[in-house]
């Protein structure tokens, strides 16, 4: 009984320790590089759905050395991870997608990229829209730390189902001509709640977000001066009034009760950039054939839409560049677009037929292809400050207040307060 | 006993009256207050497995679904499938951190409960003080030096993200010292340690022959709840693994909350199976978790 | 079996004192006993001690350290002792303040209930029961929850739409046009952070009350018999006078944890990753401040700072309770 005792509790310390070593070297060997002429792993970190897992599986199909591992994240998580990554000079992902929003931030530390120049990514540059190009581009020309991927350009998602039972009309363009501009857009609004008792959209923020998009500058100008007086004004009291009339469902954007938003057919519009799609598409696959797209009220403007950077720090930097060179191809990047919806921002594809002609079954066979391709090409690009990730959200933590809280119904309590909050995230 | 049976309020009164409560017999309200509670504890339990096994249309329902559906296998797929939740990872990882600190607990607390309890050495009173101080000293106030500290571990960059950062602090517990001594002082006689010392055993040996097998009903429990606490820690895990590729379970889980396409039935599945083998454990434990828990509030 | 074995040990230690300053010859086995008994002790506590003392104590004292200084993970340029700048900065940061506001107000609001609702099932656990390890091993299911777990499941009842929280209270005809948006005040989202707090913990105190109520000598109930106090009076002027002890302990206890919270307010958040507690932090706790100050704006020297306030709170808090607890049970 005794030894037998003894020797399990001997057995049980030897464990502990071994278990001990296994797990330090398994824990170590996460970001440890490979051995050359072994299997390389790239790591990719992002965010919401970039279309990747079919490719991943075909790139991996033609290149047996390589394994690709994809990191989807919360999109603000995603980007302090890197920037805490790069600081700390170890840990960062093989290719680091960026979006629009925080690519200032990022450009302001080329150091910690690699210059895909000297890679030869200065071949792509006439493929690229010229403003999508500059945006990770130094303002010196010379260090190229990211390549597109895609553009957010602009469109209005609705449910042709709920239009109808609220007597609205349900072809495209009739009800893109139902709002040209915001201010019709909220009557349009009114007129679904009365008829449905239901509310029209689903969260004030995603009315600030494609209004600002439209806007000539957004919170910073290109000295990163914070102009909250200008298109954020505006923006601002687009999403107020929608939230006065009682039209928005206040669900916060992204949220799980958004998600399932979707699913219960809380709302009847969306605003769309085209990655939005994707979204839809995950979220409530049960609604297919119910959305279609019709145009933007004040017409044009982009919301988001990123690029894919390599980290210096990464150990396999000419695998790394070898895939997304392959991933920014023509093909790969129609594979895409007909995957999640994510419109490609290299204007000569706008044209190929695989684009221009392609009908999306999920909603209603729009020909997502052209509205996105034309919100594209229209687009006047507005410069993003280097803190306008932080700013956003301190403004549509101000939006949701406005819709939810303390602030309810106050707006020009909660403009001060916008303001505020704004200047706030701008020292931060 | 007959003055239940009576049931006459002023008899069944007059008949308590005096008496301990262990002698008086739960009335009927008592047990209908106890199951009450019970089922407000287990609620919630209840819940998450009702979410995590419906799929997103019977959840949007009004009224709501109160039954579990059939989806539970297609929602953990989908927890399992979640590429940056690494969520297979994570339990293989919180069962080698729980394992790893729940043995070397017992192992060192025993070793330091005996030389307390039963060995005579200079300092062992104001030693024992600091034992029981430590206990009170709150976790949250070294948690930023302890991130620091563990950056400059050896190791490329040092030993932040990895489970030697959530583990090695976790090695030895004040608590389980204190606990061990408590049970040790009276559960192993001071002739039995007196007569193996003049069997010519050592201290070592006097630990591995008499304190050990006297002392095992302790171990199972301190055991159970440093399992269980290890298990279920959350902030200090979060902190060092967060973000990294090699989560524990817990952190698992908040991954599982927050990236863009939160769905509740995905996250309670997550939650449902990180709860599952401490479930388990209760159910077979159960009686040696609620001993632990008493004897230790007697005690201190 | 050799003889020198049975000589006891106080013996022996004289034993090289010989007369004359003269050592007497020590046999290694000798040196091995002595070795044994009197530093071995020293051995067995040492892992613990040390292991403490590198992850537990010198974390707190560089922790000072670290408070005094500029300590930045996204600028390591930024560095250099700041002096007292980080407390400064303490004393006029509203979000320190607010946050400090809403620990307070969740403590208050899940300590209070929790104890007494403790008492309470404690008393009748303490009962003559049938099935009596079940309903103690029953009233546990919360405690052995993880708490990330039951926090992930209490944001899906008290959601705002789909919830079963907001079903059920409409049912009771509150909030039927405009169900209540737990998240989006202050007080509604403390009482639904102090329903998981209480929740989680209200078994577990129990059993401690009960384990001191059972040690409780069953003739003092006899000798207090002439006041013909029924159960209900028997619980508050016998009972739990008696137990003070315990009850003060898990005052402290829940003083020391309550204002430590950190889990739920962390992922009650609709997105946790943010760490804000709420649009406007209506729900933020010190905890999950300096979590956020340290590691989402990387600012660990002013985060260090922070931990040593919320140590001074705890420390002062806790000191408090237990003496208010003291004085009311004393005075009766």
């Amino acid at each position: 009984m005794t030894r037998s005792l003894t020797r399990w509790a001997g057995t049980a310390a030897v464990g502990a320790v071994s278990l001990v070593l296994v797990a330090a070297c398994s824990g170590n060997s996460g970001g440890g590089g490979s051995e050359p002429g072994g299997p390389v792993t790239l790591k990719i970190n992002f965010w919401g759905d970039f279309g990747l897992d079919e490719l991943k599986a075909k790139y991996e199909d033609a290149n047996p050395n390589v394994k690709i591992s994809l990191n989807t994240g919360e999109y603000n998580a995603q980007h302090e991870d890197l920037q805490k990554k790069l600081i700390a000079g170890s840990g960062a992902p093989d290719i680091a997608a960026i979006d629009e929003g925080f690519v200032i931030q990022f450009r302001g530390q080329a150091d910690k990229f690699v210059n895909l120049l000297d890679k030869g990514a200065g071949k792509y540059e006439s493929s690229y829209l010229p403003w999508k190009w500059k945006q990770t581009l130094t303002p010196d020309g010379k260090t190229q730390i990211g390549l597109g991927t895609d553009v957010g350009g602009l469109a209005m998602c609705y449910r042709t189902d709920l239009f109808k039972a609220a007597g609205l009309p349900t072809e495209r363009d009739q009800v893109s001509a139902l709002w040209p501009s915001w201010d019709q857009f909220v009557a349009v609004g009114q007129q679904y709640t009365a008829k449905s008792g239901k509310k029209f959209i689903d969260s004030a923020t995603n009315i600030f977000n494609p209004v600002l998009g439209q806007q000539q500058v957004g919170f910073y100008d290109e000295n990163e001066t914070l102009r909250m007086d200008g298109g954020p004004k505006v923006a601002f009291d687009v999403a107020a009034k929608m939230i006065a009339a009682d039209l928005s469902a206040n669900l916060a954007a992204f949220s799980p009760e958004w998600n399932s938003g979707f699913v219960k057919g809380n709302f009847a519009v969306l605003a769309c950039p085209a990655w939005m799609q994707g979204h839809i598409k995950n979220t409530a696959p049960g609604t297919s054939g119910k959305w279609d797209v019709a145009a933007i009220p004040g017409g044009g403007g982009n919301w988001g839409g990123s690029f894919l950077t390599i980290p210096k720090q990464g150990k396999n930097v000419d695998e790394a560049y070898k895939f997304l060179e392959w991933l920014i191809q023509p093909e790969q990047q129609i594979e895409i677009f007909k995957q999640v919806g994510n419109l490609p921002s290299q204007p000569a594809l706008y044209q190929d037929p695989a684009i221009k002609d392609f009908t999306n079954p999920f909603f209603s066979n729009a020909p997502v292809g052209q509205i996105f391709a034309k919100t594209a090409e229209n687009l006047t690009p507005q410069y993003l400050g280097k803190k306008n990730g932080p700013t956003r959200v301190a403004v549509e933590n101000v939006i949701n207040r406005l819709a939810t809280g303390n602030l309810k119904g106050k707006p020009d309590q909660a403009w001060a307060e916008a303001v505020k909050e704004a200047e706030k995230a701008a020292k931060s | 006993m007959t003055a239940t049976v009576s049931g006459r309020r002023d008899r069944r009164r007059a008949a308590l009256m005096g008496r301990a409560p262990q002698n008086t017999p739960g009335s009927g309200w008592s047990y209908l207050f106890l199951a009450v509670v019970i089922a407000f504890s287990a609620f919630p339990l209840y819940w998450m497995f009702v979410i995590a096994t419906n799929t997103d249309e019977a959840l949007a329902k009004i009224p709501p679904q109160v039954l579990p559906g059939g989806q539970l296998l297609t929602n953990l797929r989908e927890v399992f499938s979640m590429q940056d939740v690494f969520f297979m990872q994570s339990l293989v990882n919180s069962v080698i951190v729980s394992s790893v600190v729940t043995a070397s607990v017992l192992f060192f607390c025993s070793l330091a409960g005996f030389a307390f309890a039963k060995l005579r050495f200079k300092g062992r009173h104001a030693l024992m003080v600091m034992v029981i101080l430590t206990m009170t000293v709150p976790n949250q106030l070294g948690v930023v030096a302890l991130y620091i500290l563990m950056g400059k571990m050896p190791g490329e960059g040092g030993w932040n993200g990895t489970l030697l950062a959530v583990i090695v602090p976790g090695l030895v517990s004040a608590f389980g010292v204190f606990y061990m001594r408590q049970f040790i002082l009276e559960a192993v006689p001071d002739e039995l340690i007196e007569a193996a010392r003049v069997d010519g055993a050592t201290t070592m040996r006097i630990f591995w022959s008499v304190v050990v097998p006297a002392v095992r009903p302790a171990m199972a429990v301190l055991g159970l709840l440093t399992f269980v606490a290890t298990w279920n820690e959350f902030q200090w895990p979060l902190i060092t693994l967060g973000g990294t590729d090699y989560p524990t379970s817990m952190v698992a889980l908040s991954d599982l909350a927050s990236g863009n396409y939160v769905l509740y039935r995905r996250v309670l599945a997550g939650a449902l199976i990180a709860t599952l083998p401490l479930l388990v454990m209760l159910f077979i434990g159960g009686r040696q978790i609620v001993r632990g828990i008493m004897e230790g509030a007697v005690k201190s | 079996m050799s003889t020198t074995r049975a000589v006891p040990p106080a013996a022996r230690r004289t034993a090289p004192a010989a007369p004359g300053g003269q050592r007497a010859p020590v046999s290694l086995r000798d040196r091995l006993y002595r070795f044994d008994t009197r530093y071995v002790p020293y051995l067995l506590i040492a892992p613990f001690f040390l292991l403490f003392a590198v992850f537990g104590l010198f974390p707190i004292a560089f922790n000072a350290v670290v408070a005094l200084r500029n300590w930045r993970l996204d600028d390591p340029t930024l560095t250099g002792w700041a002096g007292l700048a980080n407390f400064e900065r303490l004393l006029t940061d509203g979000d320190f303040w607010n946050a400090l506001y809403n620990t307070f107000g969740i403590f208050l609001l899940s300590t209070v209930p929790q104890l007494l609702l403790a008492l309470v099932v404690a008393s009748l656990l303490n009962r003559r029961l049938r099935a009596q390890t079940w309903f103690r091993v029953g009233v546990l299911l919360p405690y052995i929850t993880p708490v990330t777990a039951s926090t992930l499941i209490f944001s899906v009842v008290f959601a705002r739409d789909t919830g079963i929280a907001n079903w059920a209270l409409s049912l009771l005809g509150i909030g039927e046009t405009e169900p209540i948006d737990w998240r989006s005040a202050k007080w509604s989202s403390w009482i639904a952070i102090a329903t998981m707090v209480n929740w989680k913990w209200i078994g577990y105190n129990a059993l401690l009350y009960l384990a001191a109520m059972q040690s409780i000598p069953r003739d003092v109930y006899e000798a207090a018999a002439v006041d013909g106090a029924g159960p209900w009076r028997q619980l508050w002027r016998i009972t739990v006078p008696m137990i003070r002890p315990v009850v003060i302990f898990t005052v402290v206890l829940s003083t020391i944890g309550g204002l430590q919270l950190f889990t739920e307010p962390m992922l009650f958040d609709s997105n946790p990753a943010l760490a804000t507690g709420g649009a406007d932090g209506e729900w933020q706790t010190i905890a999950q401040l300096i979590y956020k100050v340290g590691w989402r704006d990387l600012n660990l020297g002013y985060a260090a700072a922070m931990s040593w306030a919320l140590f001074l709170i705890i420390l002062i808090v806790a000191a408090g309770n237990a003496l208010i607890t003291n004085r009311l049970g004393g005075g009766r």
